[in-house]
C-alpha cells in the first residue's frame, strides 16, 4: 500500500515536469510580451523592453529560460520559493497567494455540493430506471451538458442576484410565481417517488399544499427579511432527519440505531438556546470545530448506551444526525445576521452581490456577518458552477449503478434475504463508487475549467482572472504561477481518487 | 437442529408453474406448466440443454429473475406460497429456508467484501446473533467446507482464493441458515474435473448430515448421475420426463431422454481403435515438439509465466492425439505454439518438416498453408461484421489462390463438406447457433486442406447433442481427409471418442502419453489416475461405484 | 419456429440461459446495419435530435451567401453581416434602438419583419450575425471532432496494436495531456490561433480534445485482439494492416462514433467559452461565443441579443448529445430495453412451443 502511494506521488511529480515544461514552452514561443513595444518607435518603449528582457531574461531560449523558472520552484525545498515576477514588477507568489484561497473556496464548495447531488440524483435515477423521474433526470443531465457556463452564469447574474434584489426592495410574491413554483416542487417529488398515478396525485397534492403554505407565510411574514428556523422548526426538522438519516444509514427496524438518532434530534433541540449563546459569544471557526468534536463524542456515547453490539453504524447514525441538526443551528444562527447584513451600507439593502468575492467596503469583526458576506458573494458562482458538473456525476452514478446492479453478486445478495435498503447500499454502492473514483479527476478538471469562466463573469479575484490577465498581457511567470497551482490541484484531485480506489478495491488494495 | 418437515411431508412443491419472458412487446414462454415435488433429504436434479429454461425455473422459485419476467402458477416451500408473495415473507425465506450456490463463484460474490463478512452477513440477517457470535460459527462453516486455514481465510477476499475454494466459500454461504432446500445452479459448471468431484462429494456429505434437500441444475448427465435421486428432464421450457435416477438413465421413455443419452459421450466406452501408421514404420512427424518451453513476458508489474516447460510431443499423418488436462495447464498455449501463434522460449518446433522455433511473420506465411486451427468459442471465433462466406474464403484468398467466383464455389464445397446450407454465406454470425458456428469454424480451418489441425476445445461451449453432432462430423472429414489433429480437451470422455493416442498435462509438463487404451486403462501416472477417476460417467450405479474406488485411492 | 433452439452461449451475459437465448429473438434474421438502425430509431430523443440538428444546418448554411473560391452561393436571407441598414427605433420598448421584429403573435403582426432578431448597437442584421455565428461555430465543432477522431483512432490504434512499449510511452503520453489544466493550453493556443483565423483554432483545439478517444480504441483493440477470429484470420496469413483495417476497426467503429460525437458536443462548448473570454474566434470575425461576450452587458435593456446566440449553441449542443446517447444505444447492446408497466399491459403471447 505505501509503494502504491509512493509510486502515485512519484507519477504526480513527472507529470507536473512535464506539463510545466509543455505550457511553458507553448506560452513562450506562442505570444511576444515586447510585440506591442517593438510597434512603437517610442523612445521610453525601447528603454522598456531592454528593461523586461533583462527582469523575465527573454534573451534565453525557452527550453533553457524554463529551467531557470524551475529553478526558482525548486527554491521551495530549501525554503526559498521564487515564482518570478509579473510584467509589473509584482511578486507573482503575492499575487498567487491572494487568489489561491479564492478559487479553492469555489472549486471545493461546487465540487462536493455536485457530487453529493448529482450522486444522490443519479441513484435514486438509476433505481426507479424508466420512471417519469428518470426521464426528468436524463433530460435534466442532457440539458445541463450543453449549457455553456457563461450563459448560466450571465442569467444566474441577471435573474437572481439584479432581479432578486430589486425584489427585495419591494417584497412581494406574486400568486402565479407562488402556484407555478409549488407545482414544479409538487411534480418533483411525485416523480420522486413515482408510483401509481393515483400515488403521484396525492404526493404532488400534498408537496404542492406544504410548498403553497410556506411561500404564503413566507410571504406574509416577510421571512426573507428577516429570516430565521427558530427552535422549533429546528427540533422538527432534526427529527425528521434522524428519521431519514436512519433508514437510509441502518434502517428504520434498527430499533437502537433509531432511538440513538432521535435522542440526538432531541439534544439538538435542547441546545438550540445554549448554542445561541455561544454562537454570540464564541462566534469562531475553532469553536465550530469544537461543537463538531462534541457532536461525535456524543453520537459515540449514544451508541454505547443504547446498544451492547454492533456501535460502529449506530454511531454513524447519530453523528450524521448530529452534524446535519447542528448545520441547522448553525444556518439559523448565519440568518440571523441577514436583516443587519441587509443594513450596512455597504449593502445597501441589496443583498445578493453581481461582482467580486467579498464587499471591501463592508468592514466588520462580526464572525457572522463576515461569513454571512462570504457566503451570500458564493452562492451564484458555486451554484452556476453546480448546475454545470451535476449533468456528468447524475449520467455516471446511474450508469456505473445500473451496470452494479445487473451483476452476478446482487443477485447473490437478494437470494441471500438482504433486503433492498442493504443490498444498495452495501453491496451496489462501494462497486458503484470504483468507475467513478476514476471520473473524479476529468470533472475536477472540467469545473477548474468552469471556474476560471465563472471568475470571470461575476468579477471574482482568483485564479481565472490571474490566468486570462496573464495570458491577454503575455505574462509568462504569471501564466506559469497559475498552471503550477492549477496542477497541483488536479494531481491531487488524481492522488485522492486513486487512493480512493485502492481503499475501496481489495484487489488493488492487496495486489492481485 | 431443526425439521424440514411440513404438513404436506414435500418440502419444495411446484405446480402448474410457467414463466415467460418480456421481449420487444411479446411475451416468449421459458418454462411452461411445470410440476415437481422435494422432500428432504432427497437430490432432484433438473437436466435439460441450454434454453431448457432449467436455470430459470431455479430463480424463479424465490421469485430472483429480472423485471421482464412473468410468473403464473404456484410454488409452495413449508406449505407457503412463495409466488407472488410479499417481500417480506421472500426475504425471510432467501437464504434462511431457500439457499442457492450460483454457478460462477468469482462473480456471485461480492469482489470488495471478505468471505467471512459475507456469511456472516447472512447468519445476522435472519438471526439474533451478535458479531462474535456469528464470525465463531462462520468459522464453523468454513472449517466445515473444508478450506484449509480457516482462521486466515475468514479474512480473505474472493479474489485471494482458487476457484473451489471460492466455490467451497459459497457453500459455506449458503448452508450458513441450515436452509431446507439447497438450490445448486450449475455449482461445478466451471470447475475443473477433479474440484467438481470434491465438491460434489461435500455437497453429499452436508446433504446427509443436514438433511437438506437439494435442487441440482446441470447440464452434465455425469454430475446427475453422481448426485441425482430424482430427475427430471426439459426442453425448450417443457418437461419431457421425470422419475427417479434408475428410471431415467436406464429405462428412458421419451425419445429426446433417449437422444440426449446417447449423445453423452462416455468414458471408456469407445471401440478398439487403431494407429494410422505401425509402430515399426514410423512416417515423418507432422508436427514435431521437442523439449518446448513457452514463457509469457514480463507486462507491466505482472512478472513472467512460463506456461509450458520442457514439452515434447510428435503427431504423425492421419491421427488424433488427444491433448487433455485441466485448466492453467498450458494445454491451449501448445496449441497455439503449434501453429506460430505465440513463440517459443526455448527447444524446437517442426511442422512439416519446417522448423519454426525461430521463425518470423513471413516464415509462418508458408507453414500456414498447412495449417488450421478450430478456436474454442463460438461467440468469438467469428468477426461479427463479416459473412460467413468471407470468413471461410479468407484463408483461400490470402493464399492467392482464388478469387471472385471461384472463391465463391470453394466457400460453397467447403459449406457442403460441413453440412450447411450454401445459402449460409452471405450470413453473419449473430444469426448462427452456437454449433453451426463451429462447423463454420472448421470449414474455415479446411479451407486450404491443411496437413495438420489444430482444436483447441472446440465442443466445450457446446450443449451435447450438438457435440456429439460436431464430433461425429470432425470424425468423418478427418477419415476423408487425412489430416493429423491435435485435439485439445479438458474433457476425456470427449479425447476418448475421437483419439488415437493421448497426452496429458498438469502445470505446465507433460506427465504421460501413450496410446488411448493405454492412458484410460492402466495409466501409469498418480495425475492421470486421479483425472480419470474423477470424472462422473453417465450411469448412477457405474458411478457409485466409481465414486467409491475414488474415496477409496484418496485414503 | 424454433423458439430456444440456440446452442450454450458464453457471452458472458448475466442472463440465465433462458433468458439470453430469447433475448436475441429481437434481432433474429437482422443484418450488423440493420439492428443498429432499428435500436436507433427506437430512441425517440435522437431522432428528434438529428431531425432538428440537419434542419437547423440546412437552415444556416443556406441563409447566407457562401463562396467556394470564385463562385458565390447566394443565401436566401436579405441581409448579410457587412451591410448596415439603418437603426430602428419605432416601436422598441424603453428607448433602446434595434429591438427585434420576429412576432409569433398570430392576431397581430405575425411574421418575421425587416430584423427579426434586432439589430446590434452599429444596426447590423443580427439575424446575420447569428446565421453567420452559428456556420463558425458548427465548422469548428466538425473540425475538432475530426482532428480529435482521426488523432484518437490512429494513437488508440497503434498503442493497443503493438502493446509493450509503444503501448506504455503512447498511454503515459494520454495521461499527461489528460492531467495538463486544458483551459490553460487552449487559451494560450487560442490567443495564438483565434488571430490567424477559426479554422486554425479549430485544428489546434483538435489537438487537445484525443485523449478520451484513443483511450477508448486503445481499450477496443486490447480486447478484440484476444478475440479468437483475429487469430483466425493471422492464421489464414493476414497482415497487420489486414487485421486492423478488416478485423478490428470495424468491430471498434460503433463506440469510436459515439465517442466523437461527445467530443463534438464539448468542442462546440469549448469553442464558445474561448470565444466569450477573448481567446477563440476574434472580432470582426463572428461566433456564438463572441456575440454573447459582446453584448453581455446590453443584458438589462436589450436582452435579445443575449438570448439567441445562446439558443443556438444549446439547440446545437442538445441535439449532438442526444444524438450521441442514440448511438451509444444502438451499438452497445448491453442497452437492452426495459419493460416498463405499460410493455407488461400491451404485450402479445407467443404461441406456446408444443411437446
Amino acid at each position: 500500500m505505501l509503494s502504491y502511494i509512493m509510486r502515485r506521488i512519484g507519477v504526480s511529480i513527472v507529470i507536473l515536469f512535464g506539463s510545466s515544461f509543455l505550457v511553458f514552452n507553448l506560452a513562450a514561443y506562442a505570444s511576444d510580451p515586447l510585440a506591442e513595444l517593438r510597434l512603437s518607435s517610442d523612445d521610453g518603449a525601447r528603454q522598456q523592453i531592454i528593461a523586461l528582457t533583462r527582469d523575465l531574461n527573454l534573451d534565453v531560449p525557452p527550453p533553457l529560460r524554463y529551467f531557470l523558472w524551475l529553478k526558482g520552484v525548486l527554491g521551495l525545498f530549501v525554503g526559498n520559493l521564487n515564482l518570478g515576477m509579473t510584467r509589473e514588477a509584482s511578486s507573482v507568489q503575492e499575487e498567487l497567494a491572494y487568489a489561491i484561497p479564492v478559487t479553492l473556496r469555489l472549486v471545493l464548495v461546487a465540487t462536493f455540493t455536485a457530487l453529493i447531488l448529482g450522486m444522490a440524483f443519479g441513484i435514486i435515477s438509476a433505481l426507479r430506471q424508466y420512471s417519469r423521474f428518470d426521464y426528468g433526470m436524463t433530460f435534466l443531465a442532457f440539458l445541463l451538458y450543453s449549457l455553456p457556463i457563461f450563459w448560466i452564469a450571465v442569467l444566474l447574474k441577471e435573474f437572481m442576484a439584479i432581479q432578486f434584489n430589486n425584489f427585495l426592495g419591494d417584497p412581494d410574491i406574486p400568486t402565479l410565481w407562488m402556484v407555478l413554483a409549488s407545482t414544479f416542487t409538487g411534480v418533483f417529488w411525485g416523480a420522486l417517488f413515482g408510483g401509481e398515478r393515483k400515488r403521484f396525485w396525492s404526493i404532488f397534492a400534498g408537496a404542492f399544499a406544504t410548498n403553497f403554505l410556506l411561500l404564503w407565510a413566507i410571504d406574509l411574514t416577510d421571512w426573507y427579511l428577516n429570516p430565521g428556523l427558530g427552535p422549533i422548526l429546528v427540533g422538527l426538522l432534526s427529527g425528521g432527519l434522524a428519521i431519514g438519516v436512519t433508514s437510509i444509514s441502518t434502517g428504520v427496524e434498527n430499533k437502537p440505531a433509531r432511538n440513538a438518532a432521535l435522542s440526538m434530534a432531541a439534544l439538538a433541540f435542547l441546545s438550540y438556546y445554549p448554542a445561541q449563546w455561544v454562537f454570540n459569544n464564541f462566534g469562531s471557526y475553532l469553536t465550530i470545530f469544537l461543537l463538531i468534536v462534541l457532536i461525535v463524542l456524543t453520537g459515540i456515547t449514544l451508541s454505547r448506551i443504547f446498544s451492547r453490539i454492533d456501535r460502529g453504524p449506530i454511531a454513524r447514525t447519530a453523528i450524521i444526525t448530529g452534524i446535519l441538526s447542528g448545520f441547522l443551528i448553525l444556518t439559523d444562527r448565519v440568518m440571523q445576521s441577514w436583516s443587519g447584513y441587509m443594513a450596512t451600507d455597504a449593502v445597501n439593502g441589496r443583498p445578493v452581490p453581481t461582482y467580486g468575492q467579498r464587499k471591501d467596503q463592508l468592514v466588520t469583526d462580526d464572525f457572522w456577518l463576515n461569513n454571512l458576506d462570504i457566503i451570500s458573494h458564493l452562492v451564484l458562482p458555486t451554484l452556476a458552477l453546480i448546475l454545470i458538473s451535476l449533468a456528468g456525476w447524475i449520467r455516471y452514478t446511474r450508469g456505473s449503478l445500473l451496470e452494479v446492479l445487473n451483476q452476478d453478486y446482487i443477485r447473490t445478495a437478494r437470494a441471500k434475504g438482504l433486503n433492498e435498503r442493504t443490498v444498495v447500499t452495501r453491496h451496489a454502492f462501494r462497486n458503484m463508487m470504483l468507475p467513478l473514483s476514476s471520473l473524479f479527476v476529468g470533472e475536477v478538471l472540467g469545473l477548474i475549467s468552469g471556474a476560471v469562466i465563472t471568475e470571470r463573469v461575476f468579477g471574482w479575484q482568483g485564479m481565472g482572472t490571474l490566468g486570462i490577465k496573464a495570458i491577454n498581457s503575455y505574462d509568462l511567470n504569471l501564466l506559469m504561477g497559475v498552471n503550477l497551482l492549477l496542477s497541483i490541484l488536479v494531481v491531487m484531485g488524481n492522488l485522492i481518487a486513486d487512493l480512493l480506489y485502492s481503499v475501496l478495491d481489495p484487489r488493488i488494495r492487496l495486489g492481485k | 437442529m431443526q425439521t424440514n418437515k411440513s404438513a404436506s411431508g414435500s418440502l419444495l412443491k411446484i405446480s402448474d408453474f410457467n414463466i415467460d419472458f418480456w421481449v420487444d412487446g411479446v411475451w416468449y414462454p421459458a418454462v411452461i406448466d411445470m410440476n415437481m415435488e422435494l422432500a428432504p433429504g432427497k437430490v432432484t436434479a433438473i437436466v435439460g440443454e441450454s434454453g431448457a429454461g432449467k436455470s430459470t425455473v431455479a430463480l424463479g422459485l424465490m421469485s430472483l429473475l429480472a423485471a421482464n419476467a412473468r410468473m403464473s402458477g404456484s410454488v409452495m416451500v413449508k406449505d407457503q406460497e412463495m409466488l407472488n408473495a410479499k417481500p417480506l415473507l421472500l426475504r425471510k425465506f432467501r437464504g434462511k429456508e431457500v439457499a442457492y450456490i450460483f454457478q460462477e463463484p468469482m462473480t456471485a460474490l461480492n469482489p470488495l467484501f471478505t468471505i467471512g463478512y459475507q456469511i456472516v452477513e447472512t447468519l445476522r440477517n435472519h438471526f439474533d446473533m451478535g458479531p462474535k457470535e456469528a464470525h465463531a460459527r462462520a468459522l464453523e462453516l468454513i472449517t466445515m467446507v473444508d478450506i484449509p486455514d480457516p482462521q486466515i481465510s475468514i479474512e480473505k477476499y474472493p479474489h485471494q482464493l482458487s476457484g473451489g475454494q471460492r466455490q467451497r466459500a459459497m457453500i459455506a454461504q449458503a448452508l450458513a441458515c441450515d436452509p431446507g432446500l439447497l438450490v445448486a445452479d450449475e455449482p461445478t459448471t466451471a470447475l475443473d474435473v477433479t474440484v467438481q468431484a470434491e465438491i460434489l462429494d461435500l455437497m453429499r456429505g452436508l446433504k446427509d448430515k443436514l438433511n437438506s434437500a437439494i435442487l441440482l441444475i446441470t447440464h452434465d448427465m455425469g454430475v446427475v448421475a453422481d448426485m441425482a435421486d430424482e430427475i427430471i428432464v426439459m426442453k425448450d421450457g417443457l418437461t419431457v420426463e421425470s422419475g427417479t435416477a434408475d428410471q431415467i438413465f436406464n429405462r428412458p421413455r421419451h425419445p429426446y431422454t433417449r437422444e440426449l443419452l446417447a449423445a453423452v459421450p462416455k468414458l471408456g466406452a469407445s471401440k478398439k481403435r487403431v494407429l494410422a501408421y505401425k509402430e515399426s514404420s514410423k512416417p515423418a512427424p507432422v508436427l514435431k515438439l521437442e523439449n518446448v518451453t513457452i514463457e509469457y513476458p514480463k507486462r507491466g508489474r505482472v512478472p513472467a509465466f512460463v506456461a509450458v516447460k520442457n514439452f515434447s510431443l510428435e503427431i504423425f499423418p492421419g491421427e488424433i492425439v488427444g491433448l487433455v488436462g485441466e485448466s492453467g495447464s498450458g494445454k491451449t498455449t501448445v496449441g497455439r505454439a503449434s501453429i506460430g501463434l505465440i513463440p517459443i522460449k526455448e527447444g524446437s518446433l517442426e511442422i512439416v518438416g519446417k522448423d519454426i522455433s525461430q521463425a518470423s511473420q513471413k516464415e509462418l506465411f508458408g507453414i500456414r498453408r498447412h495449417t488450421g486451427i478450430v478456436f474454442q468459442d463460438p461467440a468469438s471465433s467469428l468477426n461479427p461484421r463479416l459473412p460467413i462466406g468471407e470468413s471461410i474464403g479468407e484463408p483461400i484468398f490470402l493464399a492467392k489462390l482464388a478469387k471472385g467466383p471461384e472463391l465463391a464455389r470453394m466457400v460453397e464445397e467447403l459449406l457442403d463438406q460441413v453440412e450447411l446450407p450454401r445459402s449460409y454465406r452471405n450470413r453473419y454470425p449473430h444469426e448462427l447457433s452456437g454449433g453451426q458456428r463451429q462447423r463454420v469454424g472448421i470449414a474455415r480451418a479446411l479451407a486450404l486442406t491443411p496437413d495438420l489441425l489444430i482444436a483447441d476445445e472446440p465442443t466445450s461451449a457446446l450443449d451435447v447433442s450438438v457435440q456429439a453432432r460436431f464430433l461425429d462430423l470432425l470424425q468423418e472429414l478427418q477419415g476423408k481427409l487425412n489430416f493429423a489433429c491435435l485435439f485439445i480437451s479438458h474433457d476425456l470422455a470427449v479425447v476418448d471418442i475421437l483419439a488415437h493416442r493421448i497426452a496429458v498435462m498438469q502445470d505446465g509438463l507433460l506427465v504421460e502419453s501413450g496410446e488411448r487404451d493405454q492412458i484410460l486403462k492402466s495409466p501409469k501416472n498418480d495425475y492421470t489416475r486421479r483425472l480419470i477417476s474423477a470424472v462422473p460417467v453417465p450411469d448412477p450405479a457405474e458411478q457409485r461405484i466409481r465414486r467409491e474406488a475414488r474415496l477409496a485411492l484418496k485414503k | 419456429m424454433k423458439l430456444f433452439g440456440r446452442d450454450k452461449d458464453t457471452s458472458g451475459e448475466i442472463l440465465s440461459g433462458g433468458e439470453s437465448a430469447i433475448a436475441n429473438k429481437e434481432v433474429e434474421g437482422l443484418s450488423q446495419g440493420q439492428i443498429v438502425r432499428r435500436r436507433f430509431f427506437r430512441h425517440r430523443g435522437a431522432v428528434i435530435a438529428l431531425f432538428v440538428l440537419t434542419t437547423l444546418i440546412v437552415f444556416v448554411i443556406s441563409a447566407l451567401d457562401t463562396k467556394i473560391g470564385a463562385v458565390r452561393i447566394p443565401g436566401w436571407w436579405k441581409w448579410t453581416v457587412e451591410d448596415i441598414p439603418e437603426l430602428r427605433y419605432e416601436d422598441c420598448p424603453g428607448g433602446t434602438t434595434g429591438c427585434p421584429t420576429l412576432s409569433l403573435n398570430p392576431s397581430g403582426a405575425f411574421g418575421l419583419g425587416k430584423h427579426p432578431f434586432g439589430q446590434d448597437d452599429i444596426g447590423r442584421d443580427y439575424f446575420a450575425l447569428v446565421m453567420n455565428g452559428a456556420r463558425r461555430s458548427l465548422m469548428i465543432m466538425f473540425v475538432i471532432g475530426a482532428v480529435s477522431g482521426f488523432i484518437g483512432v490512429v494513437v488508440g490504434s497503434i498503442a493497443g496494436f503493438y502493446g509493450k512499449r509503444v503501448d506504455a510511452v503512447l498511454m503515459r503520453l494520454v495521461d499527461f495531456i489528460q492531467t495538463v489544466p486544458g483551459i490553460i493550453i487552449a487559451a494560450v493556443i487560442g490567443k495564438a490561433a483565434g488571430r490567424v483565423g477559426p479554422l486554425f483554432l479549430a485544428l489546434f483545439l483538435g489537438l487537445l480534445g484525443w485523449t478520451g478517444l484513443a483511450r477508448l480504441v486503445r481499450a477496443q483493440f486490447l480486447s478484440l485482439r484476444e478475440m479468437e477470429f483475429v487469430d483466425a484470420a493471422r492464421v489464414a496469413g493476414a497482415s497487420n494492416v489486414r487485421i486492423t483495417f478488416k478485423h478490428i476497426l470495424p468491430n471498434a467503429i460503433g463506440q469510436i462514433i459515439v465517442i466523437i460525437t461527445l467530443i463534438m458536443a464539448g468542442a462546440i462548448l469549448t469553442e464558445t467559452a474561448l470565444s466569450y473570454l477573448g481567446f477563440g474566434v476574434v472580432a470582426p470575425d463572428v461566433s456564438l461565443g463572441l456575440l454573447i461576450s459582446q453584448y453581455e452587458s446590453a443584458f438589462t435593456t436589450r436582452p435579445f441579443l443575449f438570448w439567441w446566440p445562446g439558443f443556438f449553441i444549446i439547440t446545437i449542443a442538445l441535439c449532438v448529445n442526444f444524438i450521441g446517447d442514440g448511438l451509444r444505444d444502438a451499438f452497445d447492446p448491453r442497452q437492452r430495453r426495459r419493460i416498463t408497466k405499460k410493455d407488461r399491459l400491451r404485450a402479445k403471447v407467443d404461441v406456446k412451443a408444443g411437446p
